[in-house]
């Protein structure tokens, strides 16, 4: 047993994991390894396992079967405790900071330096300074960390997880947020980290960073491992694998009537009456979205996307439209939610669980919710109609399992999604905002979700979509418009090439950094 | 997709697990109601015997049970929706005491008349409790808070109409009497066996059960407590239902104030006290989540009842006040733990 070279074995050995939530096969015998020193990257589409397979990792979930060996020990963590005490520390794609806590007292949560049982404030304060220096920031340690922007929270998580990570350090979507000259310093302090012999895993659905950063790329679909490929595998081969069939047919095809225009906006800006930090306000938007058409959204993080969204749907808080802003050539006044749904706009969250749906409810009487008033006109509800039209909506968009009378939280993202869309649908909107639509979805869901979005367009309706996707975004619209800083700055047709959208879109951060 | 690994994932995902959750589900969805159960056939086991009657089950204390349920209860009736919205109402208690001051008050010095007395009072209540929730939405306070302030205005209030003095209400025609017809709310009736107090509590409990489960705004107050960002980004008008809520609280605890009056023949501003809780406890262990988004109208029906039941079973059995409170304590945990075991196999509770 007692093999020649010990350097060869590897650091982490994961062998037939299996994980299931309710009726949902999250992992379905995955095998993984890690060796010192690299970093491995963990592609997959969203709900692909990729998450559910390093919180088995960082002990946040028990497996339901399968065993792991760390340095060829079997280990077992009950709790991310036990994960942290062997070495193995997570930065989660939902940071586990405390907005009201400042940032030198975030980095040293649950592990406060004292002296003589008293907080030692300036010793964490001085650790804190070096530790946010290691990850190349200049952030204020003393500013809470509700204060910062998503992306230097991202930073402060990567320097607190720093330091307990002995062993393994995984990394959930750490990219997501961050700006291209913030992805470039963190990628030179990953190779710096992995260079002291920490194994680290990249988690990423973004395709282009894998050589940039990674030694190794292990690809997952549908709760299985699809590949272990070089980082330097050809593109065309990543995807094959990550989306298990040639990436054209995820997509439908584009629209080729258009009707006249149901939002035209032209230097619209909106003014929020209080000011919100990180709150991107639309300074100054130009865009026109006809009926039959699907339009995107592209931006950076903070671009103001979602802002755009929210203030047109009047659900923004208090504040004013100034600027060309009409509906169906018609000025409109977008300033409060019931005021958008008159002039028949629909919204579609970015969060489906905080915002989206009443996740303890059922999944008709989720559906019903936007149309209440056709469903009882008068003051009685007729449980009939209800239940005729939620009926419908669930058949439309093929809601699995289609059972009206399920809590909506019990369904897979997927088939969460597709209650949001649906619920938002019911209400006939004559343009429907999208934002993030395949959020935490699997790669089948997602295609139904394109498919039926462009049906509604055929059918007349307006999309105007949201998504950090850029391949989404590129897939789905006929055109895509940039924002920057809360303006729009150039505009593609669907289909265009990819870094040229992601040049726009990032251009003057380059500029004012 | 393919057509048959559709089939295999909808059929063979939640079909074992999901029956015994139904079950259970049901078991917890209706415990009050199986809580009532309980504690009845307890009542008739322990009850003392008399000449072998059991006194338990005797129509007098049955009406008894009923009677004293009929206030706590009309105002648990309100307390649901309040704390579907996931909102709470400490009010009620110091308003039922402000409002039999008020109907005392009225009756026997202004001589308005039954009803135009009762709908003044009630709507009173109503309009402090939709003060409340405005004040609350508005300046975005919790609930808790606002109402806590409510509790002592309204106590205050009653304090000084009445200047800190019964004011007892004498029936007659003529100045300074109540219309005698409003003594019929301390009666029973049909045959002398269901006090009219009880037939209120009955009339105001069907009324808001089919408010909530089969109206428009039932359902918008369900959205509200299930996730008031979804409802209000659907369309739904929060802030009135937010504030509809709090006014429904307060015409309740007007109602119940009248009827105290009516059945005590006066009013005092030191009655009521503690009634908040007691509603408080009739929901929850009626199945209501103090989360929001959750309930059941019965539930808090059968809740009230229960704890009215219990207590009336304890004292038949001489056992003292202190133990009652014990018992009341832990069952409010027990039904809280219920739920709370609901909402994990939901997968919610995390």
């Amino acid at each position: 047993m007692s093999g020649p070279v010990e350097t060869a074995a590897p650091l982490l050995v994961m062998r037939g994991v299996t994980k299931h939530f309710g009726g949902v096969q999250a992992l379905r015998g995955v095998d993984f390894d890690l060796k010192r020193g690299e970093i491995h990257a963990l592609l997959g589409e969203n709900g692909a396992g990729k998450s559910t397979l390093m919180n088995i990792l960082s002990g946040v979930f028990a497996p339901d079967d399968g065993e792991m060996l760390l340095e060829g020990q079997s280990v077992r963590f009950d709790d991310p405790r036990a994960a942290q005490g062997a070495g193995v520390a997570t930065i989660f794609q939902e940071l586990d900071l405390v907005p009201s806590l400042d940032v030198t007292a975030n980095l040293f949560l649950g592990r406060e330096l004292t002296r003589a049982g008293v907080l030692d404030r300036p010793a964490m304060r001085k650790e804190a300074l070096t530790r946010i220096s290691v990850v190349g920031a200049d952030i204020n340690v003393d500013q809470p960390v509700g204060e910062l922007s998503v992306g230097r929270r991202q930073i402060v998580a990567i320097a607190k997880a720093l330091t307990y990570a002995s062993n393994i350090l995984i990394m959930d979507e750490p990219t997501a947020a961050l700006t291209a000259s913030e992805v470039e310093r963190l990628f030179v302090v990953m190779r710096e980290i992995a260079a002291r012999g920490v194994g680290i895993v990249y988690i990423s659905h973004r395709l282009e960073e894998v050589p940039r950063v990674a030694d190794r790329v292990t690809v997952m679909r549908d709760g299985q491992v699809a590949g272990v490929q070089p980082a330097k595998a050809p593109q065309s081969e990543l995807v094959r694998l990550l989306v298990g069939r040639p990436l054209d047919e995820l997509y439908p095809k584009r629209a080729t009537v258009l009707g006249k225009p149901v939002l035209t906006l032209e230097h619209a800006r909106f003014t929020p009456r209080t000011e919100r930090p990180g709150w991107q306000a639309p300074e100054d938007v130009s865009l026109i979205v006809r009926a039959g058409e699907i339009v995107g959204l592209a931006g950076i993080m903070g671009a103001g996307r979602t802002e755009l969204l929210t203030a047109l749907y009047g659900a923004a808080g208090s504040g004013k439209w100034s600027g060309v802003v009409q509906i169906d050539g018609e000025p409109a006044r977008l300033t409060s939610i019931r005021g958008a749904r008159g002039e028949g706009l629909g919204l579609v969250t970015d969060d489906r669980r905080g915002s989206g749906l009443l996740i303890r409810d059922t999944v008709g009487r989720n559906l019903v919710l936007t149309v209440l008033e056709r469903v009882s006109p008068g003051f009685l509800m007729s449980r009939a109609r209800e239940s005729a039209l939620s009926r419908e909506a669930i058949k439309a968009f093929d809601v699995r399992p289609p059972r009206p009378e399920i809590v909506v939280g019990a369904l897979s993202g997927g088939n969460q999604q597709k209650v949001v869309i649906a619920k938002e649908v019911l209400g006939d909107p004559r343009l429907l905002l999208l934002d993030e639509p395949t959020r935490g979805v699997d790669v089948g869901a997602k295609g139904e979700i394109y498919a039926r979005v462009r049906e509604l367009a055929g059918k007349g309706m307006g999309v105007l979509v949201a998504s950090s996707e850029m391949p989404e975004l590129l897939g789905l619209c006929d055109r895509v418009v940039v924002l920057r800083n809360g303006r729009t700055v150039a505009e593609f047709p669907g289909g265009a090439d990819e870094h040229q959208v992601l040049e726009a879109a990032e251009r003057s951060e380059d500029e004012t950094v | 997709m393919s057509q048959s690994a559709t089939t295999r994932s909808a059929a063979a995902a939640p079909a074992p697990g999901r029956r015994r959750l139904d079950l259970f589900a049901l078991l917890v969805r209706f415990q009050s109601v199986i809580g009532l159960i309980v504690v009845a056939i307890g009542g008739v086991i322990f009850s003392p015997r008399r000449h072998g009657l059991i006194l338990f089950l005797a129509p007098d204390n049955m009406a008894n049970i009923v009677r004293a349920v009929s206030e706590t209860g009309i105002i648990a009736v309100g307390m649901t929706f309040v704390i579907i919205t996931a909102g709470i109402d400490l009010s009620v208690g110091a308003l039922l005491s402000l409002s039999s001051v008020l109907t005392a008050t009225i009756m026997t010095t202004a001589g308005w008349g039954l009803i135009p007395t009762v709908l003044f009072v009630v709507a009173c209540g109503a309009a402090f409790g939709a003060v409340q929730g405005t004040i609350s939405n508005r300046f975005r306070l919790e609930p808790f808070i606002v109402t806590l302030a409510g509790l002592q205005v309204a106590r205050g209030l009653a304090l000084v109409i009445s200047n800190n003095q019964y004011i007892n209400i004498s029936y007659g025609n003529g100045p300074g009497l109540a219309p005698p017809v409003f003594a019929i709310l301390g009666d029973r009736l049909f045959d002398n066996t269901v006090p009219v107090a009880t037939l209120v509590f009955v009339v105001v409990a069907a009324i808001a059960t089919f408010v909530l489960n089969f109206t428009r705004f039932g359902r918008y107050v369900f959205a509200v407590g299930g996730n008031e960002r979804a409802a209000r980004l659907s369309g739904v008008p929060v802030t009135a239902v937010k504030i509809s809520v709090y006014a429904i609280t307060g015409l309740v605890s007007a109602i119940a104030g009248v009827v105290h009056a009516g059945q005590f023949n006066f009013g005092s501003a030191n009655d009521g006290t503690g009634y908040e809780l007691t509603a408080i406890a009739a929901v929850v262990i009626g199945g209501t989540s103090l989360f929001g988004g959750a309930g059941s109208m019965v539930g808090t029906v059968a809740g009230a009842v229960m704890l009215g039941a219990l207590a009336n079973v304890l004292q038949l059995n001489n056992i003292n006040a202190a133990l009652q409170l014990l018992a009341t304590g832990a069952i409010i945990v027990l039904a809280a733990v219920l739920q709370s075991l609901v909402r994990r196999r939901e997968g919610l509770g995390r």
